[in-house]
């Protein structure tokens, strides 16, 4: 099945290359291991032929996009993948007509770094709200419309810690940050020309890598993504020392979730309810 | 003739040392290896590959906070920070102990950096040799090699039930005189083979015939995240931050990269180029023009694989050393300017 994922991708890439329905194809092929993949641009049609698609395809391509806003470009995109795309279209960052979307119909990925492709599918997988992506121009793959249910297990566990044991939790985790900022990098949905960490004025969090400044780091850039994560795993993958950071966008997922019936990046046309702004919200609150 | 210390000898041995000095060790956390000081020695994870983060972070601090007065005429004075106790430094891997040797050439020239010349001068490096290869590796093609012994002050090679201990410098032979070895008749296996340093062959700085290469094979895929940099053993470069309140200043430094955008418009260098330049300075500082300009003989990449394994984009040192060979064979001896 992947290999036919694989062949349909090529295909297409050297379709819209040759046809220049676009300029630049964004996709996957293997990595040095040879086990994992990484993300390949193709700029001419020849060189379609090292693209790959398989489950250790974890990248979320989308946030290449934000470099390429002047260049028609085509993007392979699992359903995690498109709902990023959804989300900076609701925010203006992207132009829909700029950007052609390769969705797959995604069987889900495993958990890999380089070196080993394992086998435990990633913690994005377990309560996927979708198989298909909510937006494409070309699907590969049958559409299917399971959805599995997200039952917030480790949610609930850090939940029904005490605050003291949840605070000492967070503390351990954070203190082996080295705030080296991939998990910003990574994430479509961190885009800010300047990041407020790198702000000297005001100073929101300095340059001491220190238990309190790690603290404060980490839970700003999981505020910033409430309601606009769209589970993608990306910053947790890409952490070099296992910082749990899935579990904290995921509490806030829950939050958003029960407060507003809101699952981020399913239509392209619902605005995030924390970006919206109503009339009758002035209002004074009933008491 | 060689030296031998069995595994429990061993363990005894730093649990002496533990009582004057600070023990820095592989220790786990989170299912990674991390150098830490420890305070047992059960704490010490003796059966790790490697860590996650080089021990540069021992004499290069991630954060430093230097303290220090405001004089009535404002003139200030910060005052040199010195370690409370002697340090040894257990299980540094060859490569690393090289990374040692490379920021030394940048922290030790006059007058020196005093934070690290005190960190440096009361530490002593206990080795321990790789018996395997991992598939990151390539130690032995940046000159350097898994059982070299030039850069630690003792190393230990696994054998059997015990280490084999080559002590190479007076240091290693203060600390290691209650270390409870017995002599030995079996030889230490020999130094597995190196070829020499690799280099970039391409001009250093300016513009050059490969930069469709790093821009389009290189840059795009970056996402200019600090990993790489942090990981890395011989990476030294820093950003300081300097706050003054009652009479009292402190003075911060903490690591910084040349891949950040921010580190750009500081340093101005490259503050309008392209990412593929930055990328490309990046290689080119570390393979080139820091044995050009530090007249090292060696790199400034040991060859610890850790950038293979956390870069989250698979960019790889390896390749982009094949691939500009290549390049050079394309383009020509004649037309490829020599570093």
């Amino acid at each position: 099945m992947d290999d036919k994922i694989t062949l349909a991708v090529r295909e297409k890439a050297k379709e819209l290359l040759e046809q220049k329905v676009v300029d630049c194809f964004i996709g996957y092929e293997k990595a040095t291991d040879n086990l994992t993949s990484r993300p390949l641009f193709v700029y001419k049609p020849e060189q379609a032929e090292r693209l790959v698609f398989d489950n250790t395809c974890v990248h979320n391509l989308s946030k290449y996009l934000l470099n390429k806003k002047d260049t028609k470009t085509a993007v392979v995109a699992k359903p995690c993948d498109a709902r990023a795309i959804v989300v900076l279209l609701n925010e203006n960052q992207v132009q829909r007509e700029k950007i052609y979307i390769i969705g797959i119909v995604c069987p889900g990925v495993v958990d890999s770094r380089w070196g080993s492709a394992g086998t435990e599918p990633e913690v994005r997988c377990q309560g996927c709200p979708q198989h298909t992506p909510p937006l494409y121009d070309f699907l590969i793959g049958e559409p299917t419309d399971e959805v599995e249910q997200d039952a917030y297990t480790d949610v609930t566990a850090m939940e029904e810690m005490g605050d003291a044991d949840r605070e000492a939790f967070w503390k351990e985790q954070f203190q082996r940050c080295i705030r080296c900022y991939a998990c910003r990098n990574v994430c479509p949905g961190c885009y800010c020309p300047v990041c407020f960490v790198d702000l000297k004025e005001p100073l929101w969090a300095g340059i001491r890598v220190a238990p309190g400044e790690n603290w404060m780091w980490n839970n700003i850039r999981a505020f910033h993504l409430l309601g606009r994560c769209i589970d993608c795993n990306g910053c947790q993958r890409v952490c070099p020392v296992n910082i749990p950071l899935m579990l904290l966008n995921r509490k806030l997922k829950k939050e958003v979730a029960q407060a507003f019936a809101f699952i981020p990046g399913m239509d392209p046309k619902a605005l995030a309810p924390l970006a919206t702004f109503k009339k009758e919200e002035l209002a004074e609150p009933s008491k | 003739m060689t030296s031998f210390i069995t595994k429990t000898s061993l363990k005894t041995w730093l649990g002496t040392l533990l009582k004057d000095n600070t023990l820095v060790a592989p220790a786990a956390a989170a299912g990674l290896t991390f150098f830490r000081p420890v305070e047992k020695i059960e704490d010490i994870a003796f059966d790790f590959t490697n860590t996650a983060l080089s021990p540069k972070s021992w004499f290069f601090p991630q954060t430093e906070t230097l303290s220090g007065e405001i004089a009535g005429n404002g003139h200030k004075t910060l005052n040199p920070e010195a370690l409370e106790k002697n340090a040894v430094l257990f299980g540094i891997r060859p490569c690393d102990a090289r990374g040692l040797a490379v920021t030394d050439k940048v922290f030790l020239i006059t007058p020196g950096d005093t934070s690290y010349i005190e960190r440096r001068q009361r530490t002593t490096l206990v080795g321990v040799a790789c018996l395997e290869e991992r598939a990151e590796c390539f130690c032995t093609r940046m000159g350097s090699s898994p059982n070299s012994p030039a850069d630690v002050d003792i190393l230990l090679t696994e054998d059997g039930d015990g280490y084999l201990v080559q002590v190479m410098t007076k240091k290693g032979q203060t600390l290691s005189a209650g270390a409870g070895q017995q002599q030995s008749d079996k030889a230490v296996p020999p130094i597995v083979p190196t070829k020499p340093p690799a280099r970039l062959p391409l001009k250093s700085a300016g513009p050059s015939p490969d930069m469709d290469y790093w821009d389009q094979s290189i840059a795009d895929r970056c996402i200019h995240c600090n990993i790489c940099a942090f990981v890395c053993p011989t990476c030294y470069c820093f950003d300081t931050f300097d706050i003054e309140k009652e009479g009292k200043v402190e003075r911060l430094r903490s690591w910084y990269t040349c891949q950040s955008p921010n580190f750009e418009r500081i340093e101005g260098y490259m503050a309008d180029a392209p990412k593929g330049v930055r990328m490309r300075h990046r290689f080119y500082h570390k393979l080139p023009l820091f044995p050009e300009q530090l007249g090292s003989g060696y790199a400034a990449c040991t060859g610890c694989g850790r950038c293979v394994v956390s870069c989250p984009v698979n960019i790889d040192i390896r390749e982009i050393m094949d691939d500009v060979e290549k390049f050079r064979a394309s383009v020509g001896e004649e037309k490829a300017p020599q570093a």
